[in-house]
């Protein structure tokens, strides 16, 4: 399957590849390390901190709160891969592939993926609301539902899933769409000949196309939905009580807020550890998915 | 017919309009809010604003709080989409033409950049920038802002540039070309759209991001979208006046969309469609 | 100027460790360039991408270790050596 590698055999290619280098490592190596420094102590001002060891580490792993808010987005992200991937294939499915209404159709599918993330939460803040927005109003008085996301935690998790589904789920589209497109015509063709049903023509010939999106887009909406924050922040700032309070929220809330470096260090490095492992797990089924 | 044009059922066409005005819907209830005065929003529901007005619009482009956090993130925008992508450009050329020592494990590095949360580095970002002189200014968000948009612009510039046949490089070396002069004079007028395409996601990544910019920023800086959270003011919300800049931060997106339509999904899926 | 960083001695020292690793993986690399095989990972893997794998993997025992038990980390880390050996030779 491997085809042999075109590229030339050039270290000084890294010439070319230095300003990355330098500019990410400004961004993010010199952050990573002191993060690392800061999660073996206790720093009260750079030249008054005691150094602690392991105790940040233990109590990242142990304190329940870190725990359930690790559980939380877990079950947030499974939750809106089981939605949005079957969704949106649906979606591009049903997308027009030809005339007019194409470009029509792009440009509004992918227009919640252009909003800025808190005003995507601005939109759903107002839009739940049972008094003053259309879908909480019409959610508790025409079907006479008891709906309320800033007092019942239910009802706030399904605001913020129902929120990612409509933010997120035109991604998923676009790239079902992007591969759905790349399948020659005779396939369907062939498939009419045969008499194939509308089912059969999906599962044998479109599903097995798209592959290789669906890898990127699982890849995406993993990623992205398990370091949520903007949204979630606007829309119920974490609650009510802790109900959404997803890890990067309980992390920024420990960082920006308490200034306690020590154990949001600690629980910063074992949070990238997940992200990385994930990361290079995908990262792994894309290239080889890629040959 | 239907199933010609490409496995598409017959009422596949409604469902997937009626799939469009759903999306719409809370951004027209946005837009709607955001024409009407403050009391008519709390004090009765209706579907149609029953009076129009524009004082929300007004009173945004009044107050120089507001118009200078929208023009605070146009500016550090647009710098970081430009460095983004002046950085970005050579490097995406090193990874789709040469092999060199560690070149997979350093794309993959990128890769763990652009999917990291924020809140991870964010810890000590207040003190680098204030160690180094930018905090509260618009280089440092721009700065700050490279850690994602770095990644994504080499990833996306490398996955379009992947699809220029090498033969060219080959000829123009052949034809006395100096790596430099073939990169400006030959490639970069062949990858025009993929320039446009990863300078408007540089842009709109940069645009929609809100936890770094908030925390590395205090007033000289600060951008439209910490604006936004803090209008929770004593007296409740401003529902009118927050739809209203909720609206006009769509704007920069919604009009540029037109251009890159067709390569949307490819930019998003880090050019790998 | 770099005050901020709050080094300590020991994770000044594990960068370092990180950092002459990474030169004598380069200059391994350089002397006799890495060979992509599969081992009982199962997937194709070069030196590097073992290394990486090797890494991870005695972080996550680190971390699980600290999450379920109380018992001496000095014992953690030697399974950590051990998994990054295991991976690195077999993996």
């Amino acid at each position: 399957m491997t085809r042999p590698d075109p590229r030339r055999r050039a270290n000084r290619a890294w010439l070319l590849v230095l300003p990355v280098v330098v500019s990410v490592a400004f961004t993010a190596v010199i952050p990573l390390m002191t993060v690392v420094n800061f999660s073996v102590q206790d720093v009260f001002s750079p030249t008054d901190r005691v150094f602690v060891g392991l105790d940040w580490f233990y109590e990242a792993v142990r304190r329940p709160e870190n725990r359930e808010a690790f559980v939380r987005t877990l079950l947030f992200s499974a939750q809106v891969l089981l939605v949005e991937i079957p969704l949106g294939v649906a979606i591009a499915v049903a997308m027009p592939r030809r005339g007019v209404w194409v470009s029509v159709a792009l440009v509004l599918v992918a227009l919640p993926l252009l909003i800025p993330w808190n005003v995507v939460g601005t939109i759903w803040q107002i839009f739940a609301r049972p008094d003053i927005g259309l879908g909480g109003w019409t959610v508790a008085n025409l079907l006479g539902v008891d709906y309320n996301y800033t007092l019942d935690s239910t009802d706030a998790w399904i605001t913020i899933l129902v929120m990612d589904v409509w933010h997120w789920t035109p991604l998923v589209a676009l790239l079902a769409y992007a591969g759905l497109r790349s399948i020659p015509q005779p396939y369907f063709q062939a498939a009419q000949i045969d008499g194939a049903s509308a089912w059969a023509t999906f599962r044998h010939i479109q599903l097995p196309r798209l592959r290789g999106v669906l890898t990127i887009a699982i890849l995406l909406r993993f990623m992205d939905s398990f370091m949520i924050y903007t949204e979630p922040f606007v829309v119920t700032g974490g609650g009510p009580g802790n109900a959404t309070t997803f890890l990067s929220i309980l992390l920024s809330k420990m960082a920006v807020g308490q200034f306690d470096v020590g154990p949001a260090g600690a629980f910063s490095l074992i949070y990238f550890l997940v992200v990385q492992i994930l990361c290079y797990v995908f990262f792994t089924a894309l290239t080889r998915s890629g040959r | 017919m239907a199933r010609t044009t490409g496995g598409r059922l017959p009422w596949a066409r409604t469902v997937f309009w009626l799939y469009v005005a759903t999306l719409m819907l809370p951004l027209l209830w946005m837009f709607g809010m955001s024409i009407r005065p403050n009391e008519d929003i709390l004090g009765s529901f209706s579907l149609i604003p029953q009076r129009v007005t524009f004082e929300n619009y007004q009173t945004f482009f009044g107050d120089p709080s507001w118009y200078s956090s929208y023009l605070n993130s146009i500016v550090y925008t647009s710098m970081n989409a430009v460095m983004s992508l002046v950085v970005a450009l050579p490097a995406a050329y090193a990874f789709s033409r040469f092999r060199f020592a560690g070149d997979k494990h350093l794309f993959f590095w990128l890769l763990t950049n652009r999917m990291a949360p924020p809140a991870v580095f964010l810890l000590p970002f207040f003190q680098i920038y204030q160690a180094v002189g930018l905090f509260d200014t618009h280089l440092g968000v721009a700065v700050a802002h490279m850690l994602f948009n770095v990644p994504l612009a080499v990833w996306i510039l490398e996955g379009f540039m992947s699809g220029i046949p090498r033969e060219i490089d080959e000829t123009a070396a052949v034809d006395g070309y100096s790596l430099p002069r073939f990169f400006v004079r030959i490639f970069l007028p062949l990858i025009r759209s993929a320039i446009g395409v990863t300078l408007f996601f540089c842009f709109m990544f940069s645009w929609v991001e809100l936890l770094i910019a908030r925390t590395i920023t205090s007033v000289d800086a600060k951008p439209i979208a910490a604006t936004m959270t803090r209008t929770v003011s004593a007296a409740g919300v401003d529902w009118g006046l927050l739809a209203a800049a909720g609206v006009l931060t769509i704007v920069p997106g919604a009009v540029v969309i037109w251009f890159v339509r067709n390569y949307i999904a490819k930019g998003f899926a880090l050019g790998r469609v | 100027m770099f005050e901020w960083m709050v080094w300590t001695p020991p994770t000044a020292l594990v960068f370092a460790g990180l950092a002459l690793l990474l030169v004598v993986m380069t200059v391994w690399g350089h002397f006799s360039p890495p060979v992509a095989r599969r081992g009982f990972l199962r997937i194709e893997t070069d030196r590097g991408d073992r290394l990486y794998i090797g890494l991870i993997g005695a972080a996550v025992v680190l971390v699980g270790w600290m999450a379920v038990t109380d018992l001496s980390m000095w014992l953690a880390l030697g399974c950590a050596v051990l998994v990054v050996v295991v991976i690195g030779i077999w993996g």
